[in-house]
């Protein structure tokens, strides 16, 4: 043992970027076979390391869509180059490198995040016939 | 606030949407290590929930409870607790003061009597008829039994408020005890640490607020979530320990090269917490990557453990001098330490099957086992006085 070595670090998290792989496949086709059938890979319960992570993320390559979302902090998400996989990224902090509070794999047609929820689309509706109630037609609010 | 109303809706009318709740539903999933596909379903129990009210008790303690959870690195997720919970009595928080403040807890317990929650940090002086702390000219002992007689649970958050903590410590002039000393009769939970890890207190509230039950509790009421593993068993530098390689000094070869901090005092082996997978500061470090041993903050009497700076085969009981002599051989103490770690793992999972098989009086077990662990810690701790 060379005791003046830095010790490479454990190899077991890239280790584990293989079957997490295999694991999106299974659950890429269980998506093609039935559209509602979404599947959420929690990557923070995993022991990846910063290199691991790194490597998946190019390994999966990015595809057509980004997001960024201002909810409760900022939420990155983006599609991977496989259509239906989606890398998402909520930030513990603000700006450039701030550090992952929480990172899914999603595998879904829409990450659910994205979508409008029902009571927030009709109280949208209520508030808009509101607000064009009130204000006269043309008129600015 | 009407009583029907649910927090979807008051939510919703400060502008905050359904994707906050989805949003903050995974990350307590996660935090909780329930599986991802729940996060749906916690949302849509958060939403529906009341508003819960909450009366936070201060008694022997430094604030920094109150500090990590409300100066954490990322507010915007794990202070949204704040958004779902009313929180009627707080000493440092509130506006109100002197009469007005006492005037709003007891104006609470009458209106959500057997529904509100109540969280205590520090612990309560015991000795002398509780002389040693009041407020508004009541005790800590007596304002402690007055506000929980009517509250649905207890959450004691912080060291001091779960095991007594440093004003427990020897030769503890005051009579500090544990909360669980004093309340009987309600469930309970522990959130140790000095200070508890701000996501430990928010994911517990939230999901007492979602599923409205505990969640699963260890052999000393804390969250399994958080304090199921030990912060060695997640601890980076654990493959050092392994091999065998040991810093021997905080300014050495080993040091600087980021080996195992054991022989430093390090108390990582015996400690359950979740510092070195959620880590601090936004996820940034935790104090054995910042080249600082676990001081074990998490568990009872750690303050009295034989020092912090002393390994563990020096100061607890028998079992660590085993693992001592070991680590004086060198490389076998890693698989002897890391089994006698996972045998008191097991022990605490066996001691909480009964807490975690209940489920609506989830607490009464498990303070139990509270209490016999307590005393056998407080054994070894003697144990380990005499033999020092």
């Amino acid at each position: 043992m060379d005791a003046l070595t830095p010790m490479r670090a454990p190899a077991f998290g890239e280790a584990l970027a293989a079957p997490l792989l295999h694991e999106v496949l299974r659950a890429l086709e269980s998506l093609a076979r039935d559209a509602s059938h979404a599947t959420v890979i929690d990557l923070r319960s995993l022991p990846l390391d910063e290199a691991a992570r790194s490597a998946l993320r190019g390994r999966l390559g990015r595809g057509e869509v980004e997001a960024t979302l201002d909810v409760a902090g900022t939420t990155r998400i983006e599609e991977s180059a496989y259509a239906g996989v989606w890398w998402v990224c909520h930030l513990a902090a603000e700006g450039a490198g701030a550090a992952a509070a929480l990172e899914q794999i999603v595998v879904a047609r829409v990450p659910e995040l994205l979508l409008a929820h029902p009571e927030d689309v009709a109280e949208a509706a209520q508030r808009l016939a509101g607000e064009l109630a009130a204000t006269p037609c043309g008129a600015a609010p | 606030m009407s009583e029907a109303t649910v927090l979807a809706d008051v939510l919703r009318r400060q502008g905050v949407s359904r994707r906050a709740f989805l949003k903050y539903a995974s990350f307590v999933t996660s935090l909780m290590a329930l599986p991802p596909a729940l996060a749906p379903a916690l949302a849509e129990g958060l939403a529906k929930a009341r508003r819960q009210a909450v009366i936070w008790l201060s008694f022997q303690e430094c604030t920094g409870c109150t500090e990590s959870l409300t100066r954490s690195f990322s507010p915007s997720l794990e202070e949204l607790i704040f958004e779902f919970i009313s929180l009627d009595y707080h000493h440092t928080l509130q506006a109100a003061s002197g009469e007005a403040a006492e005037a709003a807890r007891r104006q609470s317990m009458h209106d959500n009597a057997g529904r509100y929650i109540v969280v205590v940090d520090g612990s309560v002086p015991a000795a002398d008829g509780g002389v040693y702390s009041t407020i508004a000219g009541q005790t800590n002992l007596a304002i402690l039994q007055e506000t929980v007689a009517q509250a649905a649970a207890v959450v004691a958050v912080g060291t001091c408020a779960a095991f007594g903590g440093l004003p427990g410590a020897d030769p503890n002039p005051t009579g500090a005890v544990a909360v669980s000393r004093l309340v009987t009769g309600k469930p309970l939970i522990n959130i140790s640490g000095c200070p508890p890890m701000p996501q430990a207190m928010a994911g517990t509230l939230a999901h007492i607020l979602a599923f409205g039950k505990l969640p699963e509790l260890d052999a000393l009421g804390r969250p399994l979530a958080f304090f199921g593993e030990t912060i060695h068993d997640r601890c980076y530098r654990r493959p050092y320990y392994e091999r065998g390689m040991f810093a021997r000094s905080f300014d050495d070869e080993g040091a600087r090269h980021g080996w195992c901090l054991y022989e430093l005092g390090c108390k990582g082996p015996v400690t359950y917490n979740a510092c070195a997978s959620l880590k601090w500061n936004g996820g940034v470090s935790f104090p054995v990557q910042s080249g600082h041993g676990c001081i074990g903050c998490s568990e009872p009497r750690f303050w009295d453990r034989g020092g912090l700076y002393r390994p563990l085969s020096s100061a607890t009981a028998s079992s660590g001098k085993v693992i001592g002599i070991a680590a004086a051989a060198g490389v076998a103490i890693g698989a002897g330490a890391a089994a006698l770690a996972r045998r008191r793992r097991g022990a605490s999972a066996d001691a909480a099957a009964p807490a975690r098989a209940a489920t609506a009086d989830a607490t009464a077990p498990a303070r139990a086992a509270t209490a016999d662990a307590a005393a056998a810690d407080r054994a070894a701790a003697g144990s380990a006085a005499k033999e020092d």
